[in-house]
């Protein structure tokens, strides 16, 4: 087994079994190595978020979760590069309340929720929209998904192995059956 | 104000002819007059920019981008108006011209995007090519706004001229809205642009979807392997420059074709702020530059000089260039320079879904799509708005990014978007819009750029003749989606301004009468017919297609004659 693969496999078993706290532990520290922790965001917020992404794209058979990338960085930064400048206070609100919630409701921290349990408060959360947040304006969850959707599925494990990435496709042909399992191009 | 040259030809300034502008008009120009033999200077106010070597974001992979493509918050504030332009992004930025870096006055709502380096905008170019037909060359006398002083057969063979070199991709559809061409083998359309194709085609006799003819090889020739470029490799990656010369830029193909002659001398970081009139031979004598980079003036003289700067920049050029007997700017007797601006209207889009063809998918990513010549006016008036417009057309799967919108966490999630997700249909319009005297670019009473320049005022704006056929297009494009059962239709005006369309036409038009037009039949100033202008300034009138295609043809067209005028000794 290699090293990526053992790697996905303590994911798997992280998430299924030992609670989301066993994912942080057993992250790679080199994704996001070149990036500086952002401005303005904690280590605690920093490793909520990812969790969080961890439990929007989870590890699943053939690709890693959006853990294994760091993303919670990843969604810090480009909160605060990216974005209109309230998205970081927006997101910081969003990180609040999921914890309210999961204390209300679980009587624990969001990270020591089971991966199920996290996957179900977030889709609640969800639907139910944000009390915490002002009242016009985006509901927190949408910019911290539409952060880890796009660090993800470009990152390399995301767009190698959750997709399929070709870099230089020589030609393009306009009519290619989709067989079933075959997956989206990543660019 | 003196505009007489002020310094002694000396003979390392004196050259047979200088090109203002390195882009894809000025290229042209440059390459025909060394291949000819004329020592030729060619004047860049940008940086140098080699093909391949500074290329720099060419090869990344998308992880290896630090924003992954999009702009920093910080950059965007700071550029409101280039930020609007659809290719400017983490990977392109360094490409284009930052709003502090150039400022002007916006009399009415103006996006006006530039690229100021070696190649100009021919990097950063959406490499659509159509050639003109003789309705669009027609147009303007019929409906009596105008008139072109050549016909489309005047043109034809220099179209040829540059196909062939240039390499284009297309089919022979043999439609007369959209003359055919020398065609390199066209794109495919996917399955469901082949279904709209087919309907559309069924259901209107006159309205013919056809796929995109682009500056790209599909299967290159001998003269492009000559000039070191390779197959296009269907990256879609063309605005950071192409690492295999699979699209046509000048940085690419005309500029090192005219270095290797041996009769280029390129001069990068040249801002050009005069044209220098002699009032004793009444020609233009020469050109005064200031150097970018150490505000130094110089001045350089050559036999002929054309003015490729840009539609906008020539303008400006030739609208600072006072003298006694051209006060108000070269070759401006009649108060028209500057005038009669026109652009393309792109403000009208629809999208919508097209069920079914689940199983069909394609691969690589084609750098054109189907598009559909104009079907309005074409043989006689018959709307209640002038001219009309050609459609692009695009369809495609969703793809991961639905993840922005669409609810959900987990497994399922993310399983439902590594598919690819259902159809999408995408349609805009590229609108003939009218010139008027009104629409106009002057020079600022009281503002001065970085180095000494007037900054120019714009004052360009659309008509009720352009609000009119948004409202058309937006009605038809409707019907037409419609008919081929495409669902969920949504139709948007984006209101956006003029500008960021990128193909700002006029201003030095062309013309058979000196006291309408600025432009003879051959590109030279009617009064100083040592200057040609043969950049898109020089439109009567914009069409309905892409136009750089056009103005390479009209480069290379004039830069023949001005050889063969000099051969004879009457230029």
């Amino acid at each position: 087994m290699n090293e990526r693969m053992s790697r996905r496999e303590a994911l798997r078993r992280a998430g299924l079994w030992a609670g989301a706290a066993g994912v942080w532990a057993s992250l790679p520290k080199r994704t996001w190595a070149a990036l500086p922790a952002p401005e303005g965001w904690s280590p605690g917020e920093e490793r909520l978020l990812t969790i969080i992404g961890d439990t929007l794209l989870p590890a699943t058979a053939g690709s890693p979760g959006a853990g294994a990338v760091e993303i919670g960085r990843f969604i810090a930064m480009m909160a605060s590069t990216c974005s209109p400048p309230e998205t970081v206070s927006l997101i910081q609100s969003g990180l609040r309340e999921i914890e309210a919630l999961s204390r209300a409701e679980f009587a624990r921290g969001f990270i020591d929720l089971a991966a199920a349990q996290r996957e179900t408060l977030l889709i609640n959360y969800e639907k139910k929209g944000a009390s915490l947040a002002p009242a016009k304006g985006p509901h927190p969850l949408r910019p911290i998904k539409q952060w880890a959707v796009l660090g993800y599925f470009t990152s390399e494990p995301g767009a190698t192995q959750a997709l399929r990435y070709d870099p230089i496709p020589g030609g393009y042909r306009g009519t290619v059956p989709l067989a079933p399992g075959d997956r989206t191009w990543a660019t | 104000m003196a505009n007489y040259p002020t310094t002694s030809g000396s003979r390392e300034n004196t050259f047979d002819a200088i090109v203002i502008g390195s882009g894809i008009s000025g290229g042209w120009a440059a390459k025909e007059l060394c291949e000819h033999g004329l020592k030729t200077l060619v004047l860049e106010r940008g940086r140098d920019v080699q093909h391949l070597k500074d290329y720099p974001t060419a090869l990344k992979n998308p992880w290896d981008l630090p924003h992954r493509g999009k702009l920093p918050h910080t950059i965007a504030r700071e550029n409101p108006i280039v930020k609007r332009c659809y290719a400017f992004d983490e990977t392109t930025a360094h490409f284009f011209v930052k709003d502090g870096e150039h400022p002007y006055v916006q009399e009415k709502p103006f996006d006006w995007i530039r690229g100021y380096q070696v190649g100009g905008k021919s990097l950063i170019w959406a490499r659509q090519t159509q050639r003109w037909s003789r309705f669009d060359f027609e147009g303007p006398a019929r409906d009596g706004f105008g008139e072109w002083p050549i016909s489309y057969e005047d043109l034809a063979p220099w179209y040829t001229h540059v196909e062939r070199f240039v390499g284009i991709s297309g089919n022979r559809d043999g439609v007369e809205t959209l003359p055919d061409g020398e065609f390199l083998p066209a794109w495919e359309m996917n399955d469901v642009e082949k279904h709209l194709s087919g309907k559309i085609r069924g259901a209107y006799a006159d309205r013919f979807v056809v796929q995109g003819r682009c500056a790209h090889l599909t299967a290159p020739q001998a003269i492009h392997l000559e000039q070191g470029r390779g197959q296009c490799q269907a990256r879609n990656l063309c605005y950071r420059g192409c690492p295999f010369g699979g699209y046509f830029s000048s940085n690419s193909g005309t500029l090192p074709w005219a270095a290797r002659t041996g009769n280029l001398t390129m001069r990068p970081h040249a801002v050009v702020a005069a044209i220098l009139h002699d009032p004793g031979s009444g020609r233009a004598s020469g050109v005064r530059v200031i150097d970018a980079q150490t505000q130094e003036t110089k001045e350089f003289f050559a036999r002929v000089i054309f003015v490729n700067a840009a539609c906008l920049n020539t303008n400006l050029i030739l609208l600072n260039s006072q003298s006694a007997r051209f006060p108000t700017g070269l070759g401006n007797d009649h108060d028209l320079l500057g005038r009669y601006v026109a652009f393309h209207n792109y403000r009208g889009s629809l999208a919508g879904q097209m069920e079914g063809f689940a199983d069909s998918y394609y691969s690589g990513r084609r750098p054109t799509q189907a598009m559909m010549p104009n079907f309005r006016n074409v043989r006689k008036q018959e709307m209640d708005f002038q001219r009309g417009y050609m459609v692009f057309f695009g369809a495609s799967r969703a793809s991961w990014t639905q993840g922005n919108h669409l609810p959900g966490a987990g497994a399922a999630f993310k399983e439902r978007l590594t598919r690819p997700g259902p159809w999408g249909v995408t349609m805009m319009m590229q609108g003939e819009t009218v010139p008027r005297r009104e629409n106009h670019v002057r020079l600022a009473a009281d503002r001065r750029d970085a180095w000494g320049i007037p900054q120019l005022v714009t004052s360009i704006g659309y008509h009720e003749n352009d609000e009119k056929m948004i409202q058309d297009f937006l009605e038809q494009g409707e019907a037409m989606l419609s008919a081929a059962g495409v669902k969920k239709i949504t139709k948007t005006d984006d209101r956006r301004a003029p500008g960021l369309d990128i193909h700002e036409m006029g201003g030095v038009r062309m013309g058979a009468d000196p006291k309408k037009s600025l432009l003879n039949r051959w590109n030279q100033l009617h009064t100083c017919p040592n200057v040609f202008v043969t950049d898109g300034a020089c439109m009567a009138s914009t069409g309905t297609q892409n136009p750089s295609l056009t103005f390479m043809a009209l480069a290379a067209r004039a830069a023949n004659y001005a050889v063969a005028e000099m051969k004879k000794g009457t230029l």
